[in-house]
């Protein structure tokens, strides 16, 4: 059986605090949550899941090509139709014989990644769990919602074995759901029932485990708020501490189906190894998962660095904001942005045949020596350093970034130096953004590295593509 | 090869007329081209016609320059239209002299027209962005004053160069403009207005950048057999010369210099038998103030890093030893795109010809202009000589 060989873990930088949203509403409905994680404006949850995975790859020191199967859980994809697991494995690199399945359908879809990605018989199994639920701006879903992603990967030899599972399902229509074609996620909010339904099927996967969850470290339980994962410790048999030390829900809100995820994540960060993961998802099933978790590696980024006022998380939401203007933008075609997917998900350069030199894209003749069309593909380690850089103000982003602008505010589009994979390789030069927060400059001379965002969305058709961010000093 | 004159050069008013047609402006930018032939000329005598325009607003994309020349009763030429971004214009008086020399034509007209003011802010954004590299570089979100932000934010780095110094050139050339006729934003304005000025694209503000303009302008050229039927004052053009340049900023060797500028004006330079030190005036294309430090550098004035000093000292104001862009250049007078080129032909040929009015150079002999595409994509430059003043 599949062991747990490394965890990766992200939020988004943004948080809104209760405070902000009482002050907004006068009342704040996440119970239990002193603060939510919410997206950039160019940030879903198919770049947090290149965030979790790609940090989980690098903790578990796992080569991309060996992943044999992609296993991706949320309850909020970009598209409802549309296959995310194809691009996320193009932003991390994976081997195109891949087996990936997407799991959906309620909260419990990050741990069905996972139960389903510990029966594969072999291989290196990547699952990603991302979620970022949203529900009417007074309801309980969205005062409560938060962002993450958690990765996971699994190896027949990992260090971190399962030492029972259980499942349960138990009929309780009614206490979150979404209907087709809705945006918002809602329930009918009978209080006793709710509470009914989380507590009576979490318990019974939970009784079904051999083991007494008394005697682990921590219960990564699903959080919907900060306070009904309490309210199931009488009969789980569980005191607070350990609920406390497998979740996330205080300070990143309800993550979705990256709840559990990220409360493991979270726990192994803490020290933590006696493990039970405790995945439900309304309709409501619950999966029950104990692991023996002793050397897992984990890299996690969970902190938050910038806090919203209200009205500043309804621009970044995409709210309050009018979309992309007409009058049209500068058009490249779906087929010939695929044409570049290499470059734009994972900085595919290219080596002149003739003299070496690199050239990014790789087409066109060569900008040494003139060779035309001769570039062995090599890949850039995305590091860099700006050679120019300015701030587009408001007003100044060309149509198609106008949506953008008006979510994120000023941006920095800059030209940046990429480093050779090779040292005696020279640099070569790309236009790109670069990621600030509000404290952040960009100056020139500033070093860089790139990760994965949104570019812009066109004809309904979101572009994915690398942008810069200031490199850890 | 023969010797190419210009005979006459006219021009509507730069400014934002959005309720006239792009045939209209051009018919009377044509008119005051002819009215400008000493001696008068008739439409039956023009040979060929260029015109350069980018079409914004996706106004007659096809077919665009016998659009306007069959409206003014130009029938039967050959007539062709240039596209380079900003600096078409430039390239139809660069194909006017070819065609000239090469003995197919005695009498070209080149001409070129845009309207620009007619759009929604968010159709103009689109138009602005068309000419830069548009898969890639247009895609960090960038228009052109991002772009000229960029080539300024590694020019202050590398050279001993403030806002105070871009903002220099705004009031300078406003101080030009505000003494044309012509000019769409004919008025001066204090080196505090121009410092202080909204930021539109760090580094570059509001006073930095150029505006968007309507408007058209057209240029008279003859051969070296016809001129004398025209005019006795000979305005002739020296030398010419052009060079592209990789059209994304992230291609190039060098972001504070435009390699197509600094090649199109050496072979000027040498065509025309002269040093940059020979030059009475120039008019430059100051699309973005930083534009103008780097085309002193390009075109020669000064070494590398030292076009701020030229600017601190007053040398290129107009009672400095080389004026520049004495028509208020495109910051001032206007950025009408696809009639800016032929814009500049005709300021220096009303330098070279007495009739600058409140601008007029003393006795100037030699004259330049330098007009670029998008951020270096393309540069035109002509030497232009006034005979008379030689001998």
């Amino acid at each position: 059986m599949m062991g747990f060989e490394s965890v990766g873990a992200y939020a988004p930088r943004y948080r809104l605090t209760a405070d902000a949203v009482t002050d907004a509403w006068g009342q704040f409905h996440g119970a239990g949550i002193s603060e939510t994680a919410v997206p950039a404006g160019d940030e879903d949850t198919l770049t947090m899941a290149y965030e979790a995975a790609s940090r989980a790859l690098e903790a578990g020191d796992v080569d991309p090509d060996a992943v044999s199967h992609l296993f991706l859980g949320t309850t909020t994809p970009p598209y409802e139709e549309e296959a995310l697991s194809p691009r996320l494995a193009s932003f991390l690199d994976l081997d195109d014989a891949l087996e990936t399945r997407q799991f959906a359908g309620s909260t419990r879809a990050g741990v069905d990644a996972l139960t389903s990605g510990l029966e594969v018989a072999d291989g290196t199994v990547l699952v990603v769990a991302t979620d970022a639920p949203r529900g009417a701006h007074d309801d309980e879903i969205e005062h409560a919602g938060g962002a993450g992603a958690a990765a996971v990967v699994l190896t027949p030899d990992g260090a971190g074995t399962v030492t029972d599972r259980a499942e349960r399902v138990s009929p309780f229509p009614g206490t979150r759901f979404r209907p087709a074609g809705e945006a918002e996620t809602t329930g009918l909010g009978v209080t006793g029932y709710d509470r009914r339904a989380f507590t009576e099927t979490v318990t019974a996967a939970a009784d079904a485990l051999e083991i007494d969850l008394s005697a682990v470290d921590a219960v990564c339980l699903q959080s919907p708020n900060g306070k009904l994962p309490y309210r199931a410790a009488g009969s789980l048999g569980v005191d607070s501490e350990t609920l406390q030390a497998g979740t996330t829900v205080h300070d990143l809100g309800d993550t979705g189906a990256a709840s559990v995820l990220l409360g493991f994540a979270s726990a192994l960060e803490d020290g933590h190894e006696n493990l039970v993961l405790l995945g439900y998802g309304s309709g409501g099933g619950a999966t029950a998962v104990a692991v023996d978790a002793t050397d897992v590696a984990v890299a996690t980024t969970l902190e938050g660095r910038e806090t919203l006022r209200y009205g500043e998380y309804l621009r970044v939401r995409g709210d309050v904001t009018s979309g992309e203007p007409d009058g049209g933008g500068a058009y490249v075609s779906v087929p010939s942005w695929k044409r570049t997917i290499p470059q734009r998900h994972r900085l595919v350069a290219g080596r002149c045949e003739e003299c070496g030199s690199l050239e990014f894209p790789p087409e066109g003749a060569c900008p040494d020596c003139g060779a035309l069309e001769a570039y062995d593909e090599v890949s850039l380690p995305g590091t860099g350093t700006v050679e120019a850089a300015t701030v587009i103000g408001q007003g100044g982003a060309p149509p198609e970034f106008v949506e953008q602008q008006a979510r994120e505010g000023s941006f920095v589009s800059a030209v940046v130096a990429l480093d050779g994979p090779r040292d005696d390789d020279g640099t070569v030069s790309t236009p790109t953004q670069v990621l600030t927060g509000a404290d952040e400059t960009v100056e020139v001379g500033n070093r860089v590295e790139a990760t994965i965002r949104r570019i812009y969305t066109q004809e309904g058709v979101t572009r994915y593509g690398f942008k810069m961010q200031l490199a850890a000093e | 090869m023969r010797d190419v004159y210009v005979i006459g050069a006219g021009q509507t008013p730069f400014g934002s007329f959005p309720d006239r047609s792009y045939r209209d402006l051009f018919a009377e930018a044509y008119g005051a081209t002819r009215d400008s032939v000493d001696s008068g000329i008739e439409t039956d005598e023009i040979d060929e016609a260029v015109v350069a325009t980018l079409g914004v607003g996706g106004r007659q994309l096809g077919l665009s320059g016998p659009a306007v020349t069959e409206h003014v009763g130009l029938h039967n030429v050959p007539c062709s239209r240039t596209e380079n971004a900003c600096g078409a214009g430039g390239f139809a008086v660069r194909q006017g002299v070819q065609a000239i020399k090469s003995g197919m034509a005695d009498v070209v007209l080149a001409g070129g027209f845009e309207v620009m003011t007619d759009l929604s802010g968010d159709v103009t954004k689109y138009w602005l962005g068309v000419s830069g590299e548009t898969e890639w570089e247009r895609l960090t979100g960038t228009t052109f004053s991002g772009v000229y932000a960029q080539m300024a934010s590694a020019y202050m780095e590398k050279h001993d160069a403030t806002k105070e110094d871009l903002s220099r050139v705004a009031v300078k050339n406003h101080g030009n403009g505000a003494k044309n006729p012509k000019a769409h934003l004919g008025f001066e304005c204090s080196l505090e207005d121009a410092v202080s000025a909204p930021a539109v694209a760090d580094p570059l503000n509001l006073y930095h950048c150029c505006p968007t303009s309507d408007g058209a302008a057209a240029v008279l050229l003859a051969s070296e057999d016809v001129v004398d039927e025209y005019t006795d004052e000979r305005v002739r053009v020296a030398g010419t010369g052009a060079a592209s340049e990789r059209v994304g900023l992230a291609q190039r060797d060098s972001y504070t210099e435009i390699s197509a500028s600094s090649e199109a004006a050496d072979r000027a330079y040498e065509r025309a038998g002269i040093d940059p030190d020979d030059l009475d005036f120039a008019e430059v294309h100051d699309c973005f103030a930083i534009a103008e430090l780097i085309a002193y550098e390009d075109l020669g004035f000064c070494d590398r890093g030292e076009a701020p000093r030229l600017l601190r000292e007053g040398v290129t104001d107009p009672d400095g030893d080389l004026p520049v862009n004495t028509s208020g250049g495109l910051k001032s007078k206007g950025h009408p795109i696809g009639a800016t080129g032929t814009g500049q032909v005709v300021e220096a040929f009303d330098q070279l010809t007495g009739r600058a009015g409140d601008r007029q150079l003393e006795n100037p002999r030699y004259g330049l202009t330098h007009n670029v595409g998008g951020s270096g994509g393309a540069t035109a430059v002509h030497v232009f000589e006034n005979e008379e003043v030689a001998q």
